[in-house]
Order: structure tokens, then C-alpha cells, then sequence
């Protein structure tokens, strides 16, 4: 052998460290196989969940218009700075690093109302209150971001929610070193008609965090804003759009490197163009303003409408709020000072508040006795010395179980017994005019031989009108209001329902409740010959290109039972209280147009003090509300409108004045708008003429 | 005269070498590619590389019986680099294992190469006494003090490299296995006190690796690289084209988790043809150590097949997750100098062995 010093053990020792060499090699190609060949799809899975991120871009909001055009929502951009807790460094050290330039930057540099955003009176009465966004500590957003983490750590986490944008462009240019921190940019709402139209158009704001889920399933993001009030809410589908998504690959650091396939570009919302006139809107706010400040009041309602279809011309409910601070991110304090303002301003009292109608309900009982025959034009009903001696405003109506005994007979006092005396007996025009209310108590509950209409037939028009049901206007919150039954009587009081109680509620008072937009939408219907519409703001929806989605339709609810002469009776009555010298209402007069209307006064009980008894002046009263609803023109009608001031006292001093300066700026309003419509169509004709003209010297 | 030794110089060792380096550039600019501020590493390996190789046929041309003789003084100079590090040592990621002799040069790895020559020429001289006490203790005396000083360096997966060398070595050269068993249980009745004299971040990553929930951010790169080489599927996604390593979702790609790269890349064909490669060197070393005409030569080679070997597995086995995290690199694919020119080394003095694999040549 040329080999030397070789022994066996050697050769053998070789041999096993060769097949360890193997053994080991093959565990390790086996491990890969597990992972790359059985376990590969995991993996890749994984791999891409690291790389691909889904970008939302949310879709600009419609905006809303009133009907000339003026804009009552719109968009603005808003700076959001979030946090990607995938993408923060994974180090503590480093990340408290970059939260604590983050947080420097935000707190250093200028508010939201030293750089004056965007100008405009709305926004600058709502900048001056910003949001503390700035406020969370360096732990707060640590916990934050630790609980975020948790159920999925590539969904951004809010840290501030209102950014200047001199703050975002200062964070954006130092992103290199703030891995994780991104800027959004999310259009935010802008109301500049502001407390104006605040009950109407409402407020959008971030999902309320109980109903997060909720929305989450209809695709929304949890930082979106959605609408929560008035026609944002109704139209949140609409305005809302379709959210743009786009797939883009990241590094490690969260950057983007590319976009992955075909972008999805958002679809901005559908606009709405409201049946609010934003100027009526504006002269009714004022109208109501100077007639709650002269009867030293906070709290009153008044709404226009168009009796011949439905559209809501103007709608004011007083006290309202700046729906911009909602849009803005609301603070605490002031939530606190509107949710506890006992006038309650964030509450829409034209269709959620519900109040006793007073004699505004008169006109239903009207048209029912004639629909149902009980009286005639010509029948006379009322006080009067042949029927208890006196004509002094004051009927006895007998206990209905001791009908001998005069003793126990009850008194209903008309209105006018406050002067000294009685309407005497009069005919039905005659009462609607002087709201007489010995005459509707008669109508209703019958007197003596007389047989009224009783309670059933009472209620059921009262229905037929509207009242007791939601008129379906496209707010949220609506109140049904009550119209109230025997039924309902021993359900809640546990007593029979006495012809006292039809007595009352022949006058609007008892038991009986509407809203103010149930009281205008039944006038409407006895001014349009018996037509009761749903009430709507939305006259059009348009796309983002303008082109008209869906155009104003008039909703007949249903066509009232009631022959058209009869109404023209009930028309008459309430043209009487306005142009009648005896009438209710002879402030709402106006020199050029014959204006109809019926007042009302209605006691209510109250006890603001708070000792336990309903709260009465010194004479003993119970105060009242103050209640006018008209239309005008007395011949084919074209507005229908309701004041209604809380509190107010006497329906024909405090309302009818609002009233009749609203009617004035409207029908002042309408003829500078046909004298501008002329002038265009006039220049129109002019240089229109000037076209054919030339195309015919062509031929 | 040399004609006569190159003659049995291995080419398909040489060739396997090539290849694995070559392997290793490409999957180092892979990795590197997205970061302009390595893109300097892909160089550097390539210059490591021709300074290596250079090397390589230097030591193969030289006789490596004439190292035999130097071997006192190989061992000061292992203990002094060793011990240099204690000195002018700088740290680098928390450890002091550099010394910057005007390049950083991290001398654990030559220690590697000095022991195994230190080693081999004891054992060579001993080869027929080795079944007995004595000579065992002395080898392995000879042993503990490199160790020792690679793991205060501190360095644990080098001194782990350096212990498994040595005993492979011993035992090669003729260990009974009744003294095997003893020192084995001596080694496990040891364990509890190693475990408490490890530093605090070994003991860390030993634990992360037993449960990689304790603490998720630790075991972070461990994940990713199990993610790279899943998600590379049976061809991979291409060349410069893994999600994982080009989105630096994986750190520290070019070096320790070079593997990671390569397999998420090239898949697990690539990765199979990677780990073939290692064992066809492995194939090639420990026939030259079957031929070697002495035990020196032979124990020279298994020394370079142990370091090649062990390194492989335990780098692999952490990208895989069979084994801890540990700061070793993978022979010839890895990014770094100090280890690659080691490794060259000792593949010159492996095929100095086999060039002079016979005592005469006709």
C-alpha cells in the first residue's frame, strides 16, 4: 500500500461523519420542502398581505343647493394625520421617537385659527372654536395605537383629526423620517348658510362609535363621516358616492413603491337641489326672530310651503345651532351647552315638537260638518240668550249623569267671555273668522237637541288631515303628533272619554297634539281643494355632471273625502279672519294681496319652575303658544304657511304679524323675480331676434 | 516539479467552489439591489472572492508538512488574535469581534483555520496513543483556551464552530467511544452552568426560539425569513423579484439570511441545488481526507469539511427555523470577507492535501 498510517477505525469514522453530512442535509431539505411545498400557499399568502395595502380614496360628497342655486353643503379639504401601527418602527425606542416628532410638529405649528383656513363668515364663527385635536398625550396615542393594533395593524389610527395644512405639508416633507405617520387628505363639510338651514340640511361627523359596526358592513371605513342629522342623514346614499380604492405595493416602511392594477376612482355623490328658497328661508328666520323677540320668547316655528305640491319653500325652527362645529368635530362643552339648553336647540321643533294646535285644528272640524252634513253654511250655532239666557261666551254643558241637575253642569267659556260678552249665534264662516269657540264646541260634541259630529267622525278627519301620522317629510325624527281616542283615554288615564273632552279637542286644546309642518300641510290641503301632499325639500337630484337624476314629483298622500265647495266655505272663514274688521287676524293684511289665515291660542302646561304645578301669570292663565297658519292668495293659492311661536300668547298679536312680514317678503320677493326674468328674456329676445335674422340673409 | 502536483489538484471541488461564490455574489446583489447604500457590498464580495482565491492557490502550492513545524507558533499567533480583540477591539452590533488592522478583519474566523492546523498536528503526533486518557485531555486542553477566548470575545456560535471542530478532529483521530460517552455526559451535566455564564441576548435568543410568541418583535426576522422562503414555491419569484427581500421586509439579506433570499428567489429547486453543491464539496473534502497520506493532511481536511459543514447547518437550520438565531454565516454564499478568505484558505490547504496524496509520483 503506497498509503501509510491509515487504520480501520479511521475508514469507519469517515464513513459515519459522511452519512451525518447526509442525515443533516436531508433534514434540511426536508424542512424546506414543509415550507416552500406544503405550507407554501400560507406563505405567499402572508408575503402579500406584507406588500399589498388597499388604499381608500373617499368620493367627494354631493353638494346641496337650495332652488336659485346658492350652496348649503359643500366640501372642503381637511388634513387627517394617522398612524399605520404595521408601518411604525418595530423598536420602542424608535417608535416613541417618531410619536414624539409627531407630536411636536402638531403642537408647534400654528392652529387651525391663526392660518385662517378658508375665509367666509360661516367657517370663521367656527374655526374660532377649534378642535382640541391636538390633545391626546404621547401615551394616549400609544394606547391607542396598541388597541388598534390589535384587530388588524394596518388599519390607520386617528391622531389628530383636523390638521392646518401648513402642519400636513410640514409632515409630509419630513416623512422620510416618520415611517408610519400618513397625512390623508378627506374632504370635510362646509355649511355656509350654517345655523340658517342647520334643522334642514343637518350634519355629517364621524360614525358614532356604537353603530361602527353597522356601517362598517355597509363599506364604510371607521374614520368616514356620515351623515347624522337633517337631509344628511335622509340622503346619505345619495351624497355619499362610491369610495375609491386602489391596490399599491409597500415597503417595509410603509412606503409606496407602485400601484397595483387598475385604480378605482371614486364617485363623487349625487347632488341635491333643495325646494328651499334660501332667500324666503332667510326672511322667514327674521320674520320669526323680531317675533319671538317681541314676545320675549327663544323657541318658535315657522315654515312656508307650496300648498299645490308639497315643496318646502322655507322651514325655520328656532332656537338652531351651527351645524359647521358638528362637521368640525363638536368639543365637549359645546355639546354640553346646545343638548342642555332647556329651548333645545338641536331639536327640530317644526317636525318633532308637539303641541296642542289650538284653533289652527278649527278648520277640520269645519270641513268635516259640512262633508258629513251635521251643519250647513247656513247653519246657526252658538251662545246666545235662547239657550241659557245670556249671549256672555259661556255654554253649560250638563253632567252626563245627572243631566236634571243644573248644578253640576260644567262651563265651556268662549274666548271672547274675557271681554264680557258672546259671539252670539253666527254661522260657521262667521266662526272660523272670529275663532268662535262655543260654535266648535257645539260642531263637535252636539248641544242639547243639536247632534255634533261626535268623536269618531272627529278623529277620523282629523286623520284624513294628516294629524296623528308622519307626514313623511324627509327629515329624521319626525313626530306623529296624537290624535287621541276613547280608547286611547282609558288606556292612559283610565277614564271615559265625556263630550268635555270633544268640547276641547274641537278647539285644538284637550288631548290633542300635532307639529307645526302637520298644522301648514292640512291648511295646504284646504287651500289646494282638498289635496293633502307629502311634504318635501328635495326637488331635484343631479349627478356630478349636472344631469338630473330624479326631478321634483309631487306625492299626493291621499285626495281628502271632502266636496270642494265645503272647503270653499272653510277658505272663506279663514279669508274673513284676515280681511274681516271682527276677524282674528287683521294684521296679516296685506294692501295687494287677499290673504286667508286662521289663528289659534293654545294653553299648555308647563312647569318650568319646576314646584310641581303647571306654571300660570298672575291672573291664573295658563300660558299659551301662539298659532297662525294661511295662504295667500285667497284665490289659487300659491303659499301655505304656519308661525308658530312657543309660549308666544295671543296667536293674533304675536303670530299673525310674523306671518303677514313673511308673506310680504315673499310676494316682494317673487315680483323682483319676475321683473329680473323679464329683463333677461327681454335682452334674450333682443339678441335672439338678431340670429334667425342673419340665418335667413344666408339663405 | 509542481506540474507533477497540480495534476492532482480537485477540479471538481474547485468548480463546486466557483459556483457557490458565484451563487452568493448574485444573491448578495439581489439582496442589496433595492438599498443604493449597499449596492457596495456585491464589490467587495467580488474582491474577497479574487483576494481568496489567489490565496487558495497559494496555500495549495505550498506543502502543508511544512506547516506541521510552525505549530508552536501558530498557536501564539491564534491566542494573540484572539486576545487582540480584547484590546483594539471594536464592538460591531453590541460584540466585540473585530479588529481593525487596517481592514476589519473579524479574527475568529482565521482562529478556525489556525486551530484546526494546531489540532491536527497533535493529533497526527498522538494518532496511535489517542485511545488512551491522557492524550485526550491534552487535545482537548489544546482546544479550550481559542474557545474560551472566541466565546468572551463574545462570539458563542463561534466558539460553538470552533468546539464542534475540535471534537470532530478528535474523534477522527481514533477517540474509543466509552471516552465519547463520558465526555458527552460531562458536556450535558455542564449545560445548566453554560447556560447561566451565556450573555443575556444569547439567552434570548434561545428562548425567542423556543417560543416565538414571547416576544413578537424579536422574533420579527425570524418570521419574515420563513415567510421569504415559503412564499418561494417550487421555482421561486425570480431573481430580483422576492417581495420579502427587494421590500426589505427581511433585514440583514445579504449576510445571515442570505439563504432566505436564495430560497424565496429560487425556490426550492434553487435552494435543493444550493444544498447539493454544499454536499458535493462536503463529498470531495472527505475524500481527499480518505487519501491523505497522513494523518496531519487528514485531519487538515476534516477540520475544513467540519467548519464547512457545521457552519452550513447551523446557518440553514436558523433560516428554516430549526435551530436559534446565531450570528453565522453561510460558507461561500454569505456576504463577508473575513470568512470567505478563511474558508479559501482552507480549501488551499485541502488541496495542498490532495496534490500530495502520494508519497512518489512516477
Amino acid at each position: 500500500m503506497v498509503r501509510t498510517r491509515r487504520p480501520r477505525r479511521t475508514v469507519s469514522r469517515l464513513l459515519l461523519l459522511r452519512m451525518a453530512v447526509v442525515l443533516a442535509f436531508i433534514t434540511l431539505a426536508a424542512q424546506l420542502w414543509r415550507l416552500q411545498i406544503v405550507q407554501g400557499d400560507d406563505f405567499r399568502w402572508r408575503a402579500n398581505s406584507n406588500r399589498f395595502r388597499l388604499l381608500s380614496q373617499e368620493a367627494p360628497r354631493g353638494v346641496i343647493y337650495d332652488r336659485q342655486g346658492h350652496i348649503l353643503a359643500r366640501n372642503r379639504p381637511r388634513y387627517q394625520v394617522v398612524v399605520i401601527p404595521e408601518d411604525l418602527p418595530r423598536d420602542e425606542m424608535e417608535q416613541t421617537k417618531v410619536l414624539r416628532r409627531l407630536k411636536y410638529l402638531l403642537e408647534t405649528m400654528p392652529t387651525a385659527e391663526e392660518s385662517a383656513l378658508t375665509p367666509g363668515k360661516a367657517t370663521t364663527a367656527s374655526a374660532a372654536t377649534p378642535t382640541p385635536s391636538t390633545g391626546l398625550s404621547l401615551a394616549e396615542v400609544q394606547a391607542r395605537i396598541a388597541e388598534a393594533a390589535q384587530a388588524s395593524s394596518f388599519r390607520p389610527v386617528l391622531v389628530s383629526g383636523n390638521v392646518p395644512r401648513e402642519v400636513a405639508l410640514r409632515i409630509e416633507e419630513e416623512s422620510p423620517n416618520l415611517p408610519g405617520v400618513r397625512v390623508q387628505v378627506q374632504p370635510r363639510r362646509e355649511y355656509p348658510s350654517a345655523s340658517l338651514t342647520a334643522h334642514v340640511i343637518g350634519y355629517t361627523g364621524p360614525i358614532p362609535s356604537e353603530s361602527v359596526e353597522t356601517y362598517v358592513e355597509r363599506g364604510y371605513l371607521p374614520t368616514d363621516h356620515v351623515g347624522l342629522a337633517g337631509l344628511e342623514a335622509t340622503f346619505e346614499d345619495e351624497l355619499r358616492g362610491q369610495a375609491g380604492q386602489r391596490a399599491i405595493v409597500v415597503d417595509v416602511h410603509g412606503r409606496e413603491v407602485r400601484t397595483v392594477g387598475e385604480p378605482q376612482a371614486p364617485v363623487p355623490g349625487h347632488n341635491l337641489v333643495l325646494t328651499i328658497d334660501l332667500q324666503l328661508q332667510q326672511a322667514v328666520e327674521e320674520a320669526l326672530l323680531r317675533g319671538l323677540q317681541a314676545a320675549y320668547r327663544r323657541s318658535g316655528v315657522a315654515i312656508a310651503m307650496d300648498p299645490r305640491n308639497g315643496a318646502v319653500w322655507a322651514l325655520v325652527s328656532l332656537p338652531a345651532y351651527d351645524n359647521n362645529l358638528f362637521a368640525e368635530g363638536i368639543s365637549a362643552e359645546d355639546y354640553a351647552a346646545l343638548s342642555q339648553d332647556l329651548d333645545r336647540p338641536l331639536v327640530n321643533h317644526a317636525i318633532s315638537g308637539i303641541y296642542p294646535p289650538g284653533s289652527t285644528f278649527k278648520i277640520i272640524p269645519a270641513a268635516a260638518g259640512l262633508q258629513e252634513e251635521v251643519i250647513t253654511p247656513r247653519t246657526l250655532l252658538g251662545d246666545g240668550e235662547e239657550l241659557d239666557g245670556a249671549n256672555d261666551g259661556v255654554i253649560w254643558l250638563p253632567n252626563k249623569y245627572f243631566p236634571w241637575d243644573r248644578r253640576q253642569d260644567r262651563p265651556f267659556y268662549c274666548w271672547v267671555h274675557k271681554l264680557g260678552y258672546g259671539h252670539g249665534r253666527i254661522s260657521l264662516v262667521t266662526a272660523i273668522a272670529e275663532s268662535c269657540d262655543i260654535y266648535f264646541y257645539q260642531l263637535a260634541g252636539g248641544y242639547g237637541k243639536f247632534e255634533g259630529l261626535g268623536l269618531e267622525r272627529l278623529d277620523q278627519y282629523a286623520q284624513l288631515f294628516g294629524l296623528g301620522h308622519l307626514t313623511g317629510i324627509d327629515l329624521p325624527a319626525e313626530n306623529a303628533g296624537l290624535v287621541p281616542d276613547a280608547r286611547w283615554k282609558r288606556q292612559t288615564y283610565g277614564e271615559n272619554w265625556v263630550t268635555g273632552d270633544t268640547y276641547n279637542m274641537a278647539i285644538g286644546q284637550g288631548y290633542i297634539l300635532a307639529t307645526p309642518l302637520q298644522m301648514v300641510n292640512a291648511t295646504a290641503a284646504v287651500a289646494n281643494d282638498g289635496y293633502l301632499y307629502r311634504p318635501q325639500l328635495v326637488y331635484q337630484i343631479t349627478g356630478a355632471d349636472g344631469q338630473v337624476l330624479r326631478d321634483f314629483t309631487p306625492e299626493l298622500i291621499r285626495e281628502l273625502p271632502i266636496a270642494r265647495e265645503h272647503l270653499a266655505v272653510v277658505r272663506e272663514g279663514m279669508y274673513r279672519a284676515v280681511n274681516w274688521e271682527h276677524g282674528t287676524a287683521t294684521k296679516a293684511r296685506l294692501p295687494d294681496v287677499a290673504v286667508a289665515g286662521k289663528t289659534g291660542t293654545a294653553e299648555f302646561f308647563t312647569d318650568r319652575d319646576q314646584d310641581g304645578w303647571p306654571d300660570r301669570d298672575a291672573q291664573g292663565h295658563l300660558p299659551t303658544h301662539a298659532w297662525f297658519t294661511a295662504f295667500a292668495p285667497y284665490e289659487e293659492p300659491e303659499i301655505a304657511l304656519v308661525v308658530f311661536i312657543e309660549g308666544g300668547g295671543e296667536g293674533s298679536t304675536v303670530a299673525v304679524p310674523v306671518a303677514a312680514e313673511i308673506l310680504r317678503a315673499y310676494f316682494d320677493l317673487q315680483k323682483s323675480r319676475a321683473a329680473a326674468e323679464e329683463m333677461v328674456a327681454s335682452m334674450e329676445e333682443d339678441t335672439g331676434a338678431a340670429v334667425p335674422d342673419e340665418a335667413n340673409h344666408g339663405r | 516539479m509542481a506540474g507533477r502536483y497540480w495534476r492532482h489538484f480537485d477540479i471538481v471541488l474547485l468548480v463546486v467552489t466557483l459556483l457557490l461564490i458565484g451563487l452568493g455574489i448574485t444573491m448578495i446583489h439581489s439582496a442589496t439591489s433595492s438599498v443604493p447604500e449597499l449596492a457596495v457590498l456585491t464589490q467587495r464580495q467580488i474582491i474577497y472572492a479574487g483576494v481568496g482565491l489567489a490565496l487558495m492557490f497559494l496555500m495549495a502550492a505550498v506543502d502543508y508538512r511544512l506547516l506541521s513545524s510552525l505549530s508552536l507558533v501558530l498557536y501564539v499567533v491564534t491566542l494573540g488574535f484572539l486576545g487582540a480583540v480584547f484590546v483594539t477591539g471594536q464592538a460591531l452590533v453590541g460584540a466585540q469581534r473585530w479588529i481593525d488592522i487596517g481592514l476589519s478583519v473579524q479574527p475568529s474566523e482565521p482562529a478556525k483555520l489556525l486551530t484546526i492546523l494546531v489540532l491536527a498536528r497533535f493529533l497526527a503526533d498522538h494518532e496511535e496513543e489517542m485511545g488512551r486518557w491522557r492524550y485526550v485531555l491534552a487535545a482537548i486542553a489544546m482546544l479550550i483556551p481559542p474557545v474560551v477566548l472566541t466565546y468572551l470575545q463574545p462570539h458563542l456560535s463561534g466558539a460553538i464552530v470552533l468546539l464542534a471542530v475540535g471534537a470532530v478532529m478528535i474523534f477522527m483521530s481514533g477517540l474509543r467511544w466509552l471516552h465519547a460517552l463520558v465526555f458527552g455526559l460531562a458536556g450535558a451535566a455542564a449545560a445548566p452552568v453554560l447556560w447561566f455564564s451565556l450573555q443575556d441576548y444569547m439567552q434570548e435568543r434561545v428562548l425567542i426560539f423556543l417560543n416565538p410568541q414571547s416576544d413578537p418583535a424579536a422574533s420579527y426576522n425570524i418570521e419574515q425569513a420563513l415567510i421569504s422562503i415559503g412564499s418561494g414555491g417550487w421555482l421561486g419569484k425570480g431573481l430580483f423579484r422576492g417581495s420579502q427581500s427587494q421590500l426589505q421586509f427581511l433585514r440583514v439579506s445579504h449576510a445571515d439570511f442570505i439563504f432566505s433570499v436564495l430560497a424565496e428567489e429560487l425556490g426550492f429547486i434553487g435552494a435543493l441545488v444550493l444544498l447539493l453543491l454544499l454536499v458535493i464539496m462536503l463529498w470531495r473534502l472527505l475524500r481527499i481526507a480518505e487519501m491523505a497520506r497522513d494523518g496531519f493532511g487528514r485531519l487538515i481536511v476534516v477540520g475544513v469539511a467540519t467548519v464547512v459543514f457545521v457552519q452550513s447547518v447551523i446557518n440553514i437550520g436558523m433560516n428554516l427555523r430549526l435551530l436559534p438565531v446565531t450570528g453565522i454565516p453561510l460558507p461561500f454564499v454569505s456576504h463577508g470577507g473575513s470568512s470567505l478568505v478563511t474558508l479559501l484558505l482552507g480549501l488551499g490547504l485541502a488541496q495542498s492535501v490532495a496534490m500530495r496524496h502520494r508519497k512518489i509520483e512516477f
